[in-house]
């Protein structure tokens, strides 16, 4: 066992909430990224799925909410193109967190997002320990299905803003693109937002919500820092390196303040009780319309 | 040298310049080339070169294919039609034509975005009577023109590419469409396959990580570490 797993976090009252219980983990501006990610993306799946099946009656409920069938694909475009800036940005972000000195080997280190042979690892690992034949596998920072989460979102940014920008300037894109083209990227995009939907309201929710570790809500994207009992148990390897390279008292965080919790909780809520209204919404619709 | 002569040098001067200098225009050039020169005009007018085809990457599907087995069933020359693409009425010799829906008889087309969503009629495509076939030379709907007298007329600046756009798109999950659009037909099912996957995969994954850590209990999550 390493030290740190001895060292008692410094107490001075567990009802102040004064104790050093949680560790930081997400910065202010990767939060503010993961919010307006979220926000964009419930925007996109209300209007979308709403013009998509309008000729049902809760299709034409949702394109109500947004003033109406043409306003909503007003306004999708608008988010589109806002995202596809949020993407842009995040690009120019990755080149300056990149630790170019350590470049191409930083790559597969544990403090990337790029998968590594450890990922394939801790996945077979893992379900082991879902079986019960073998130890929970000791997580750094990033787990696989965060890994995965990471990379679902930025391949389907990629495959849905280019068939959307063409979607949405139908007569300049067929200059580019012969005009049946375009019958193949609405398919494309149609496609990829219900898969990234399902994936989003079904599974990504499950892990970050639902699961005993979260229950009820795994407040790190919304308020920063996770609590450090059940990091200790689920990512030890990211808090034992942290410990070596001396970072570990300087993570260290208070619980926040109750109205931030509060915020933290409503935001998260609201958002979630969105995508599941969404979510069932499709699944009796969807079948309903003509595609 | 004389005035004139001086004059006349003068002038042969200035023109064997201009002659180098002005630059070859665009436009006094007489090849026409769909890569290069008049491809904005060939796109909007549908005459590539001296052809009236569409050039080949314009070309998405296999056409045109004979009319359905029970056009036989609607009159006695009809079995003799066999393409009603290039007739000037496409319903000629059909009985039981007046005073019916499009969309009793062409259940297929009427399930098109155009006419389910934006909610246009079929005659604002396909026009009065007589309806003709789209490969009707003079048909409005003619692939050459189609884009300026149908689909220009709601979509401002549309050419020729854009009007290759299927608005009768074939549902892309049949074997069919292999044969008729098949980009549509390989894209849907690879994009299908991509989803399916990563439900096949998670959908239990995450099942399972829930039952175990509701077995495992929040505390002793890691149980058999800590043992150690
Ligand atoms: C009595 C049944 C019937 C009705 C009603 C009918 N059609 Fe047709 N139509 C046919 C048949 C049969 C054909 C020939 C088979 C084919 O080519 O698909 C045909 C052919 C066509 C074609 C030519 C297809 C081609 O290959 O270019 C068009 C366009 C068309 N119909 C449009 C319409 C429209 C628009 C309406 C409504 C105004 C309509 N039809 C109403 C039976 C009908
Ligand atoms: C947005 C314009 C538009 C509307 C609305 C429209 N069509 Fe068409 N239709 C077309 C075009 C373009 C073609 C030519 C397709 C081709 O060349 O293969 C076509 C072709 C057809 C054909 C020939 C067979 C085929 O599938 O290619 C039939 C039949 C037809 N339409 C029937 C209808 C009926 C019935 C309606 C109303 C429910 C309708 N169309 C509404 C644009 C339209
Ligand atoms: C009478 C008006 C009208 C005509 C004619 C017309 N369209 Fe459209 N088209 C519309 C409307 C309205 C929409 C928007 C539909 C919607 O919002 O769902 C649309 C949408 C489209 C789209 C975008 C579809 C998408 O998924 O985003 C394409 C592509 C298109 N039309 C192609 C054509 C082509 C090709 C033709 C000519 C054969 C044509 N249209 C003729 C009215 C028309």
């Amino acid at each position: 066992m390493s030290s740190w797993q001895e060292r008692k976090a410094p107490t001075v009252n567990a009802k102040t909430n004064d104790e050093a219980t949680r560790v930081r983990r997400f910065t202010p501006l990767q939060r503010f990224f993961h919010g307006g990610l979220l926000a964009a993306f419930i925007v996109q799946g209300a209007t979308g799925l709403g013009r998509m099946s309008v000729e049902t009656g809760w299709g034409k409920g949702l394109c109500r909410l947004f003033g109406g069938y043409e306003s909503a694909l007003v306004l999708h475009k608008i988010v589109g193109i806002l995202m596809i800036a949020g993407f842009l940005i995040h690009m120019v972000y990755l080149l300056v967190v990149i630790d170019w000195r350590r470049f191409p080997r930083m790559l597969l280190g544990p403090d990337s997002l790029v998968p590594s042979p450890r990922d394939a690892r801790q996945f077979f690992e893992h379900l082991g320990w879902f079986f019960g034949v073998r130890p929970h596998p000791e997580f750094d920072r990033w787990g696989y299905w965060e890994k995965f989460d990471y990379w679902a979102v930025f391949w389907g940014m990629v495959i849905l803003g280019i068939s959307g920008l063409l979607l949405a300037f139908p007569v300049a894109s067929s200059r580019m693109v012969p005009g049946w083209g375009l019958n193949v990227a609405l398919w494309v995009h149609r496609i990829e937002a219900l898969l990234a939907m399902a994936h989003v309201f079904i599974i990504h929710f499950f892990v970050a919500h639902v699961r005993r570790h979260s229950f009820p809500m795994d407040r790190a994207m919304f308020e920063g820092t996770v609590d450090l009992e059940s990091t200790r148990r689920e990512k030890p390897a990211w808090l034992a390196r942290l410990k070596e390279a001396g970072r570990f008292e300087e993570r260290l965080a208070t619980e926040a303040p109750p109205f931030v919790r509060a915020a933290s909780y409503l935001f998260g809520f609201v958002a979630m009780a969105a995508g599941i209204a969404l979510l069932v919404g499709a699944v009796i619709n969807l079948p309903r319309i003509t595609w | 040298m004389t005035g004139s002569g001086k004059r006349v040098l003068a002038c042969l001067v200035v023109m064997a310049i201009m002659w180098i200098l002005a630059a070859q225009a665009r436009a006094q050039d007489e090849a026409a080339s769909h890569l290069l020169r008049y491809r904005d005009r060939e796109a909007s007018t549908g005459y590539y070169e001296e052809y009236e085809v569409m050039p080949r990457h314009l070309r998405a599907f296999i056409e045109p294919r004979p009319g359905p087995a029970d056009v036989v069933g609607y009159s006695p020359n009809a079995p003799t039609i066999r393409d009603r693409t290039r007739l000037a009425d496409s319903h000629y010799g059909i009985r039981f034509y007046d005073r019916r829906r499009c969309e009793t008889c062409h259940p297929e087309e009427a399930r098109n975005l155009h006419t389910t969503r934006a909610n246009l009629t079929c005659r604002q495509c396909h026009g009065g009577e007589p309806i003709p076939g789209s490969r009707y030379y003079y048909a409005p709907m003619n692939p050459i023109r189609r884009h300026a007298y149908i689909c220009a007329k709601c979509h401002q600046g549309a050419n020729a590419s854009f009007a290759t756009y299927r608005v009768h798109e074939p549902n892309p999950a049949l074997l069919s469409t292999q044969a008729t659009f098949p980009v549509l037909f390989w894209v849907f099912w690879i994009m299908i396959v991509i989803a399916a996957g990563t439900f096949l995969l998670f959908l239990p994954h995450t099942a399972l990580w829930g039952i175990r850590e509701l077995l495992a209990g929040k505390k002793g999550t890691h149980r058999e570490r800590e043992d150690q």
